[in-house]
Parts: structure tokens; sequence; C-alpha cells
């Protein structure tokens, strides 16, 4: 394979590895609120320790997303 | 269109750290020897916060009002809310304080990369790792220290557990108070560093194609709002989390 080609295919897949990573943050994030918003709407005396627990899921799954999306970015640079 | 235009170069130019304080309108300031931008805005931030609660913090109010009121009710959330339920009456008044520190510190230093002239210190990820590293001692060392080497094998070891499947428990559960920190650590950069990418790619939208490009600036506009929230969020989920962990390695019955 020629090496210009190589190149720009690597930094194809870097593009689309932010994407997937910025799918995959929406899903998880999405998942997240949509069930707290339920659980808010069935029993509204536990939204603020549901808030907390929501905040909490949302930070673990929008971390190790955006770890994806800097990493993609910089191989994306390289 | 300007073809010439390096969008990454533009980007990393203002995420990346430099030995020159970047100034719109006017030449970079060098800066002398070892201090680079992102220093520089640790110790304005560590300025900002000791102006704020020596300066505008007054005590001596009955009815706390203005600036007092504000930081009073962010102490008072964080003991209450953060600190008591995750870590006990005691532990949690003992901690606060710590927790307090933490949180104004990376709330301050997230602030202040938001307004033009000043760089963000959290997306260097020494300054996030050198956080986090604090909150691995306190996971490793503080429960040593407070419970002992018993008190530790607690805290890693549910009592039920089958005597075979203890090798694996001590391996995974080490590798989890390394994975906790450094998520942690991993969390706060990656954020602070992707929401400034996302505003200044959209800026670059702007540079290349022109005017055409100008509702750009509106997409920038709603980011920066974005990253205001964004900004408190984070802070709030770091000290959180550490309270959370430290919870569960100090009181392992919980």
């Amino acid at each position: 394979m020629p090496p210009e080609i190589s190149q720009h295919l690597g930094q194809v897949s870097a593009g689309a590895g932010i994407g997937l990573s910025v799918v995959g943050m929406g899903l998880g994030v999405g998942l997240i609120f949509a069930s707290a918003i339920q659980s808010v709407a069935r029993q509204p005396e536990m939204a603020k320790q549901l808030t907390t627990l929501m905040y909490i899921g949302m930070a673990l799954v929008e971390g190790m997303a955006l770890l994806g999306v800097v990493f993609c970015y910089l191989a994306l640079k390289g | 269109m300007n073809s010439n235009f390096d969008l990454n170069e533009y980007i990393m130019h203002h995420v990346l750290n430099s030995h020159e304080w970047l100034l719109p309108f006017v030449q970079p300031i060098p800066l002398p020897g070892i201090l680079t931008s992102h220093a520089l805005m640790v110790l304005i931030g560590c300025f900002v916060i000791v102006m704020l609660f020596l300066v505008f913090y007054r005590k001596d109010q009955r009815v706390p009002t203005g600036m007092t009121n504000c930081l009073e009710a962010l102490v008072v959330f964080i003991r209450d809310e953060v600190a008591i339920p995750n870590l006990g009456e005691k532990d949690g008044l003992q901690f606060t304080p710590m927790l307090c520190t933490i949180f104004f510190f990376i709330l301050t230093l997230n602030l202040l990369g938001l307004i033009p002239i000043f760089s963000t210190a959290t997306a260097n990820i020494n300054v996030t790792f050198s956080l986090a590293f604090l909150i691995f001692v306190l996971l490793v060392f503080g429960t040593l220290a407070r419970n002992g080497l018993k008190g530790m094998w607690h805290a890693l070891i549910p009592s039920t557990l089958p005597k075979w499947l203890i090798p694996f428990f001590v391996i995974i559960e080490i590798a989890s108070i390394c994975v906790r920190s450094v998520a942690l650590m991993i969390r706060l950069f990656a954020n602070m560093i992707a929401g400034h990418m996302v505003i200044m790619s959209f800026l670059g939208l702007i540079i290349i194609f022109g005017w055409i490009a100008l509702p750009a600036l509106f997409l920038a506009v709603f980011m920066y709002c974005l990253e205001v929230f964004i900004a408190l969020l984070q802070a709030y989920i770091f000290i959180l989390l550490s309270a959370v962990f430290i919870g569960q390695m100090y009181h392992p019955e919980h």
C-alpha cells in the first residue's frame, strides 16, 4: 500500500473513532437521563438522591467517551 | 476560502502549554525560566481563591450578603450534600476543608480558562494528575493510617468471599484503586480540553470559509454557555467521586 493512502486511511479511521465515541456517549448519557427522568416522574420525593446518582453515572460514561475523543484527535494529529 | 490555514495548529496552539502568555491584539509576553502559561494560571487561580476568602469573605456579618452569601452557600452545600452523606458525620466534617479546597481550586481554574486572556490550567494533564494523585494517596495511605493493615484488607476483600477467589480479588481491587484515580484524572482533563477544542473548531470554520460560516459563531457561543455549566459540573463531580471513593475505603461495612 502506498504511504499516502495508508496515512489517509489512518486519518479517516481516527475521524470515524471520534464519531463512534460520540455515538456511545450519546447513547449512554441518553439512557441515564431517560431513566432518571422516569424515576423522578414516578417518585418525585426521591429527586435529590436521583440527581446525585444521575450525575455520577453521567460523569462515568462521559469521561471514558471523552478519553476516546481526545485520543482519536491526537491520532488524527500524529 | 483560506486554504493556507492549519486548523489543527490553530487548535493546539490555544490548548497546549507554552512558555509565553498569549494575549489578544498584542505580542505574546515571554515568561521567565520554568514558568509556563498554565503554571501562571495556577498561580493566578490560587491568588483569586485567597483574595475571595480573605478579602471578600466577611465573617462578622450576622446575615451574609453578596459574595459571603455565595461562598457560604457553596461551602455548606459541599458539607451537607457531598461530605456528610458519603463519609459519615465525623469524617465528613474532617474532610470538608479538603474537599472545599479542591472544589474551589478546580472551579476557579475551569472558569479562568473561559476568560479570553487566560488559558485553562485544568486542560493540562499534569495539573489533573497532581489532583488525582492526592486522592490516590488518601485512598491508600489514608486507609492504612486510619484502619491499619486489617482495615485495608476488609476494605478490599468482602468477608463472605470463598477462599480460592481471594488472590484474584486482591489483584482486581488493587487495579481498581489505580483505575479510579486515573479515571478522575482523565475525566477532568478530557472534559476541559474537549470543550475548548470544540469552541476553537467552530471559530476555525469561520477563518477557513469566510463570512458564509458566520452562523458557527452562534454554535460557539452555545458551546461556551455549555462550558460554564461543565466547569461547575466537573468540579462537583471530582469532589463527589473523591468523597464516594474515600467513603468506600474508610467504611467498608457500608
